[in-house]
């Protein structure tokens, strides 16, 4: 009887140990991303000491999570027992002190070795990961999507060069910089410059720029400070690239800017502003005249009211946001976190169309927000989309449904950002 | 510590990107106040609204073009080409040109140059020199080098000050600087009509003129953060800008590197950071911060004054004079210093301020530069060591900073940040990279 408890104890053993193998050939192996820098730091420590015994410390300087401590332990003490380094306590004549630190632009592991009196520092850098963004929503979200390609970047350096406005025409995207207009064609991983014409930059702190495409996809006209450009496509000479049939001409004018495109964007602009170069804004004069005193604006959209018929929406450059319907201006309310620019959009959810704003405030980055404006007030109906940055500009796009963000972030590059009101 | 980098970088990522998204008005006349004089280098506050360099450093610290559009090295960094920016003007309407920048860069520099000659090759700008100037971009935008005319076209030295910067000077009566929007400048007009400068006005006043609507930009001294939080001023608070620095001569009596350490064990900084700069900053041993390298905890922080004892091992220096290159707080500092240094047995008595001949004096270095190996070129070169910086690898410039260190030359002391109180009808007001207020992109509420 004893003997079977013994070979019945002695086969639940086996059996465990079997087990515990076959569990652990079935944990997922996946390397963790810090096994190379421990890898590369235990090596450098390892050029230092030799093969021995020494204590290993470590404090976190960084961002790194506290429960991602234990994991970067294991793999340096593993790294360094495979060098012939074998952790041991403070009775040791050698010492490594591991700090986890970073800089502004990278992260740094460095090991302080001492033996005896003498302490060398060896030094890995660790890339920073990047923080993904939430978003938040309500009854209808708000959805970003960088156009790849298209940024103030010229062979990967930060060109002092704002972007003022992009419009896709005929299979390319027409950019307007302040000193020159692009022609991005669609490639792998984005948009590429394939041609591109200087403009007379006009002087301005707060530049902008309007880009109109025509109704047949083949030309477009860009208003510029003082100035208009026509540009347009024509089949290139035999043997040419099918990109370098662009021409842009340029000619000073102080011509009306378009401030509103109907739906339809085979029609004319139905609303031009005057704009004033000189303060980078419009003046409140427009063409055709609507009939009543506009106040000076930044932006200016036509929304339609549930009563039928539409409603000039106009951003003045006093604060106040106005809505001008049955030739009557009336100050819209719920504009308090409104920032200078929006975006009409028709997004069919809710009222159909809502207006997409920039925020007000002062936080880091800035936030878009859709809004209903269903009487004399302006309602949200998102929650604020986050931007990588400030948005320095915003307008609709040409199918109507979406708008187009110029996002300027902390490092001066200037990136542009489809936004999208998706229904919730 | 890390949690008061934490609370640092979060100054300084309010103080780099807020700004109101409402779109900036044009007009009105921006009031600043200062303690100290408009012009004065390192970072009069008028130098660089009147002036431009041939470079500047963003927000972050990164190289941007300015007066030169391009530029590019050859030859191992030591000749270096700048082009012009075109059609860019002095107030006085003359254009500028590589001929007026040259004789600029000559006039701001003598044996200190980074670079060894600088010429006008047609449009272009060449310097070169017998070093590699790895950082010359960045160098280039510091203060020292901004470009002013030096000679009207009849070869008359100009009056007053005539750069090509957002704004120009109109006038200077009863201690205000009046200037005046340059309309052509090439970043374009100014948001603000006119700014007023007025000097030195002391900080209280201020903070008085600024409650009561006669000020629009009053300056905020680190030691005084506290207080101006807690009367509830609008501040902004840049990143740890500025090094400040015991600089040891290494003449005389202090020729032995040994006695120089003795001093660079003896100074308590933590009763500087805790007592006098009420914990602003960051104390540090370092010449560069940990938000540029990553390692200055490496370089220990704490007073040893056994250690300082140990290492002047009996020797006696005479008097030692110490001076300092400011007032306040740093006069505060310097007297706790003198102290310090009694304890270990050293004879040190203050000199009057500014004084360029002490043997220690207690200075302000700046840190603008984003890159550590500028910054450190730039530090080492604002101290007197115009050692080129070809390090890049943080093992080498870890390296490269132990050796200056090593000479005990310069004591690093705190990193300090710069702070500006703004009022209420002030929109977009940020601070550039060495924490000096940029004005030219701020504007006024409408209708004040």
């Amino acid at each position: 009887m004893r003997a079977m408890r013994l070979i019945w104890a002695v086969t639940l053993g086996v059996l465990g140990l079997v087990r515990v193998a076959v569990l652990g050939a079935q944990a997922p192996q996946t390397p963790s991303r810090w096994a190379q820098p421990a890898a590369e730091l235990a090596g450098q420590i390892t050029d230092i000491l030799g093969p021995g015994q020494a204590q290993v410390t470590i404090r976190n300087l960084s961002t790194i999570e506290t429960s991602e401590i234990p994991i970067i332990r294991r793999l340096l003490e593993q790294d360094l027992k495979a060098h012939g380094v074998l952790p041991s306590g403070a009775e040791s004549a050698n010492a490594i002190r591991v700090t986890l630190s970073e800089n502004t632009h990278e992260r740094l592991w460095v090991a302080e070795v001492a033996e005896g009196n003498a302490t060398h520092v060896a030094i890995v850098h660790v890339d920073l990961s990047v923080k993904q963004v939430a978003v938040t929503d309500a009854r209808m979200v708000l959805r970003r999507e960088k156009v790849p390609g298209l940024f103030n970047r010229i062979g990967g350096v930060v060109q002092d060069n704002p972007i003022l406005a992009a419009v896709e025409i005929n299979g390319h995207f027409v950019v307007m910089y302040a000193d020159r207009i692009s022609i991005f064609s669609s490639g792998t991983g984005g948009w590429t410059e394939v041609n591109t014409f200087l403009i007379d930059k006009r002087l301005a702190r707060d530049p902008r720029g309007v880009l109109l495409a025509s109704a047949d996809g083949g030309s477009f006209t860009a208003y510029i400070p003082g100035g208009e450009c026509i540009g347009s496509y024509s089949l290139p000479l035999a043997g040419a690239t099918a990109d370098s049939g662009w021409s842009v001409r340029c000619q000073t004018s102080d011509d009306p800017w378009p401030v509103y495109q109907s739906g339809d964007a085979s029609s004319a602009p139905a609303l031009k502003a005057f704009y004033n170069p000189a303060r980078d804004y419009f003046t409140g004069v427009v063409a055709p005249s609507i009939g009543v005193d506009l106040p000076a604006f930044y932006a200016a959209g036509m929304i339609p009211r549930a009563a039928g018929g539409a409603a000039l929406l106009v951003n003045g450059i006093d604060g106040k946001v106005s809505l001008v319907d049955n030739g009557a201006v009336k100050t819209l309310a719920g504009t308090r976190d409104w920032g200078s620019d929006f975006a009409v959009v028709r997004s069919g959810c809710g009222m159909g169309t809502q207006v997409i704003v920039s925020s007000s405030g002062e936080a880091a980055n800035d936030s878009l927000r859709a809004f209903d404006i269903p009487a004399l007030e302006a309602t949200p109906v998102s929650g604020p989309l986050a931007m990588d940055g400030t948005v320095t500009a915003l307008w609709t796009a040409q199918d109507g449904k979406s708008a187009f963000a110029v996002v300027r972030n902390a490092s001066n590059q200037y990136e542009v950002d489809r936004v999208t009101a998706l229904c919730n | 510590m890390l949690r008061r980098f934490a609370i640092s970088f979060v100054f300084a990522a309010i103080s780099l990107t807020a700004m109101a998204r409402t779109r900036p008005h044009y007009g009105g006349t921006l009031r600043v106040e200062i303690a100290g004089d408009a012009w004065e280098r390192p970072d009069g506050i008028a130098r660089r609204l009147v002036y431009e360099g041939l470079t500047q450093l963003d927000a972050s610290g990164t190289v941007r073009p300015a007066l030169a559009l391009t530029w590019d090295s050859d030859n191992n960094s030591h000749r270096w080409q700048l082009r012009l920016r075109p059609g860019v003007h002095f107030h006085d309407g003359s254009l500028l040109t590589s001929a007026t920048v040259v004789a600029s860069l000559m006039a701001s520099c003598n044996a200190d140059c980074p670079w060894t000659t600088v010429k006008a090759v047609g449009p272009l700008v060449v310097l070169t020199s017998d070093s590699p100037m790895e950082n010359l971009p960045a160098l280039l935008a510091d203060d020292q080098f901004l470009i002013g005319m030096t000679a009207t076209a009849d070869g008359k030295t100009p009056v007053g000050a005539i750069g090509t910067g957002p704004f120009q000077v109109t006038g200077f009566n009863n201690g205000v600087l009046s200037l005046a929007a340059n309309e052509s400048s090439w970043q374009g007009r100014p948001f603000v009509d006119a700014i007023e400068i007025r000097v030195h006005r002391p900080v209280h006043e201020q903070w008085l003129d600024l409650s009561v609507g006669r000020a629009d930009v009053v300056e905020v001294p680190a030691e005084q953060l506290r207080p101006a939080q807690q009367q509830r001023l609008t501040v902004l608070v840049s990143s740890p800008v500025t090094l400040l620095a015991l600089q040891v001569t290494d003449a005389g009596a202090l020729a032995n590197v040994k006695l120089r350490g003795a001093i660079a064990a003896a100074v308590d900084r933590s009763a500087i950071y805790n007592v006098i700069f009420q914990k602003q900053g960051e104390v540090t041993a370092s010449l560069l911060p940990q938000r540029l390298t990553g390692y200055s905890f490496l370089f220990p922080t704490d007073r040893d004054l056994n250690r300082a004892h140990e290492l002047r091992g009996g020797l006696t220096t005479g008097p030692l004079t110490l001076a300092t290159e400011g007032d306040g707080a740093m006069q505060l500092a310097a007297q706790r210093i003198v102290l310090n240094l009694h304890e270990a047995g050293f004879n040190v008595q203050m000199a009057s301020t500014g004084a360029q001949q002490a043997d220690l004096i207690l200075r302000e270095l700046p840190l603008a530069a984003g890159e550590p190996a500028a910054a450190l070129e730039q530090v080492m070169r604002s101290a007197g060591i115009m050692t080129p910086m070809t390090a890049k690898a943080p093992a080498e410039l870890l390296r490269a900073e132990q050796n200056v260190l090593d000479e005990k030359k310069v004591i690093p002391l705190l990193n300090l940040p710069r702070a500006y109180a703004n009022g209420m009808r002030v929109r977009d007001l940020r601070l550039r990279a060495d924490g000096t207020p940029d004005l030219a992109d701020a504007s006024l509420e409408a209708g004040q």
